[in-house]
């Protein structure tokens, strides 16, 4: 089993890297997980990890690239929720890599 | 063009995997921007039923998840009024909307107008 | 937009085929197979709703399924081997399963 150690405790992982308890997460776990990707958090990215909660707390599943686009859209506005603004913030990625970096479970409906 | 495909859930929510495999075809549908809708119809109106507690049986909560279609891209939803007034449900104030409630003549029209349909 | 509905559940158990045939279009057609044969039985109010709809409703039934159960098919319905039921499957532009 994979591990993330963070402020000297270690976080379980499943084997795609996203974190076996939900409840594990919290922010120096979410740049420790950045880190991994290659990814230093900046206000942008955290706003769109913040909008990933809401909507796993809303919904209690993790969005494909679709419901992430449009619930961005929704609540930050068009310039936010498109694909080209989270692609670039998240490796090409958005849906698979801001869930995992959100602390929320893989999302089930992604290729 | 993409095949439209209409997902009829006709099963109870907590009685086994049904409810939540019907919800979960439209959802991937929804995800790969196929043109999917949903009916309920039979014991899978009682998936509209509002306050239930899912956690009482160690189950994930189907109504949240329910509110999640039309993020999906799954707008089309409808409801059976026959199955409604046969389990003493109101068509107005179910856990889901906006949703259209149709009669058994418009129901079988709109089996009629999708390209597949899948009932579970 | 012609639909084949096909029901595999015993009528007696559960609400299948009594949905089905609330909401069957005019064109559609209904095969059953494994327990729904049942809805066959002589003597039964589902085979007398099924032989009341005969007029307008096409029905067909999957002949082994139903000899295995020892059921006789009455003259209002049609029995298929698995080669028509495949026939049907093509002929009509759906198939809707009620799993």
């Amino acid at each position: 089993m994979k591990q993330l150690i963070v402020d000297g405790r270690s976080i379980a992982l499943d084997k795609d890297g996203y974190l076996d308890d939900l409840h594990d997460w919290s922010s120096e776990v979410a740049e420790a997980l950045a880190l991994e990707a290659d990814i230093v958090l900046t206000p942008d990215h955290w706003e769109i990890l913040e909008l990933l909660r809401a909507f796993y707390a809303e919904f209690q599943l993790s969005p494909a690239t679709r419901p992430l686009v449009k619930y961005t859209a929704l609540k930050l506005g068009a310039d936010k929720g498109n694909s080209l603004h989270l692609n670039r913030l998240f490796n090409g990625t958005p849906a698979k890599l801001a869930a995992k970096l959100a602390g929320l479970p893989k999302p089930t409906n992604c290729l | 063009m993409a095949k439209s495909l209409l997902i009829i859930s006709r099963q109870a929510p907590w009685s086994g995997p049904d409810a939540r495999e019907a919800l979960d075809i439209a959802l991937a549908g929804g995800a790969f921007d196929l043109p999917v809708a949903m009916l309920f119809m039979d014991d899978g109106v009682f998936q509209l039923a509002t306050a239930q507690n899912a956690s009482q049986v160690q189950q994930k909560d189907l109504t949240a998840n329910l509110q999640a279609l039309s993020m999906f891209g799954v707008e089309e939803l409808f409801a059976c009024s026959t199955s409604l007034n046969e389990r003493g449900m109101q068509p107005s104030g179910l856990s889901v909307e906006p949703l259209e409630v149709l009669d058994d003549t418009q129901i079988a029209a709109l089996i009629d107008r999708y390209d597949q349909v899948i009932t579970i | 937009m012609a639909t084949l509905h096909v029901l595999s559940h015993s009528p007696f158990t559960d609400s299948r085929l009594s949905s089905c045939l609330r909401v069957l279009g005019s064109e559609d057609a209904i095969l059953l197979c494994g327990d729904a044969t049942y809805a066959l039985r002589a003597d039964t109010a589902t085979a007398q709703t099924l032989s009341a709809k005969t007029g307008g409703l096409k029905l067909f039934v999957l002949d082994e399924d139903a000899t295995a159960r020892h059921i006789a098919l009455p003259d209002w319905a049609e029995g298929v081997d698995y080669a028509g039921f495949v026939a049907l499957s093509v002929h009509y532009d759906k198939v809707n399963t009620w799993l």
